[in-house]
């Protein structure tokens, strides 16, 4: 995304109290965090409430952010998956319905024809990606990512042994992580 | 340095692993670059993934609204001498009660179907003997006022209030405050809700803290500004 600030001059800026700043950190990942906690809560509006909250715990605690520890984003979208976890078990029933890692849908977008083309070429790469993995893989990668459950919680859940899943959860994102690196030369 | 957590990195980028085998994963990181930057590379995926999700950019406002519930805080803080004082120096005695529950269940509060004062006087200390984990600090209310209210300070969990409050009059909210020194941070209304509720608070408390539940204008206000009907210090 030309032009905006960099990301961690961004959490300078809200750790200094700059509200702006957080409303352009929401403009470069709002709609990824959006939907992603849509996505594991399916409901529009528990996502708009917990949304507002993420982005109020990052200006909360942006002065605690680490670089050392991860990107920007990747601080932002585990912040939002633990919210989104934390609404369903608090408040949310738990969804019982079969996680995919890769669904697709067609909503409504109004951000820029160029920010849509490349979110969209790199997820056709990451969802090529999913399609090839075996099914267990992709299975036990949903279930983590989407279902928010440890490894652990995989196992007790689908009667795996704890090192299988631990397996397939390494083997699925090695493959992902290969293909994007391919993709990407 | 503890040995590398090779097979577990792929994990912790999605957030998989169990809390004390995170825990372990984040001190090495903190001490190894490589694997910070094989974490990096299993970040990317993570992102990837998370670009998979069907796009949808929520309500129009929400941005606006990110940003007005900081620049409310901001305004607050930056206002600690405007009038507060006096509200502050109400706040500051202490309110000694602090009486650890660990009883069973916590059970959801409701504010439907309470019938008169009775009844909702039973709910709220059915609602507090239910505090399944954590402090429970009674909060004083004010002489003449009906409402009564604890704050429930929780493991690891956000700070909430167990309250029972009438009905706020036709454009007014109860309205939340955590004031830290002389600074009175919002957080959180109650809206028009009556009866026994609970009231997730938007702010940490930390020891010193003084809780506090004014009526304000409907919406809420960045700085306390209509009576105090509740207050408590941690």
């Amino acid at each position: 995304m030309p032009g905006r600030r960099p990301d961690e001059q961004l959490l300078a800026c809200i750790a200094a109290g700059d509200a702006e700043a957080l409303g352009d950190l929401h403009d470069a990942y709002g709609r990824t965090v959006f939907a992603v906690v849509y996505r594991m809560l399916s409901s529009p509006d528990a996502a708009e409430e917990v949304v507002q909250d993420v982005f109020h715990s990052v200006w909360r605690r942006a002065g605690d952010y680490q670089r050392e520890r991860g990107a920007v984003r990747t601080w932002l979208l585990a912040i939002a998956r633990n919210a989104a976890i934390d609404w369903r078990r608090t408040k949310g029933k738990r969804m019982e319905r079969e996680v995919e890692l890769d669904a697709v849908a067609s909503r409504p977008s109004e951000s820029s024809v160029e920010d849509t083309v490349l979110m969209t070429l790199r997820a056709e790469r990451v969802r090529d990606g999913v399609r090839a993995l075996p099914a267990e893989q992709r299975d036990v990668l949903a279930l983590a990512f989407w279902g928010g459950l440890t490894q652990t919680e995989i196992a007790e859940r689908t009667g795996t042994p704890l090192g299988t899943v631990k397996s397939r959860v390494r083997l699925g994102m090695e493959k992902l992580r290969q293909l994007l690196a391919e993709a990407a030369t | 340095m503890t040995p590398h957590p090779t097979d577990d990195l792929a994990a912790f980028a999605i957030g998989a692993l169990d809390r004390p085998d995170a825990a372990r994963v984040e001190d090495h990181l903190a001490a190894c670059a490589a694997c910070r930057t094989e974490v990096a590379s299993f970040d990317e995926v993570a992102w990837g993934i998370a670009e998979l999700a069907p796009m949808n950019d929520g309500a129009a406002d929400l941005r606006g609204r990110v940003v007005a519930r900081a620049s409310r805080q901001r305004a607050v803080a930056s206002s600690r001498s405007s009038g507060f004082g006096a509200l502050g120096r109400l706040f500051s005695f202490r309110v000694p009660v602090a009486v650890p529950l660990a009883l069973a269940v916590l059970f959801g509060v409701s504010v439907a179907g309470l019938q008169g004062a009775r009844s909702e006087a039973d709910a709220y200390g059915r609602a507090l003997a239910g505090v399944a984990a954590g402090t429970v600090v009674s909060l004083a209310p004010t002489p003449g006022s009906d409402v009564r209210g604890s704050l429930v300070l929780t493991e690891g969990g956000d700070p909430y209030l167990i309250l029972r409050l009438p009905a706020p009059p036709a454009g007014k909210t109860w309205e939340a405050w955590v004031i830290r020194g002389e600074r009175p941070i919002p957080a959180g209304i109650s809206g028009t809700r009556s009866g026994v509720v609970t009231l997730v608070l938007s702010e940490n408390v930390r020891p010193g803290d003084v809780v506090a539940l004014t009526l304000e204008n409907a919406g809420g206000v960045p700085l306390p500004q209509g009576p105090v009907v509740l207050q408590g210090r941690t």
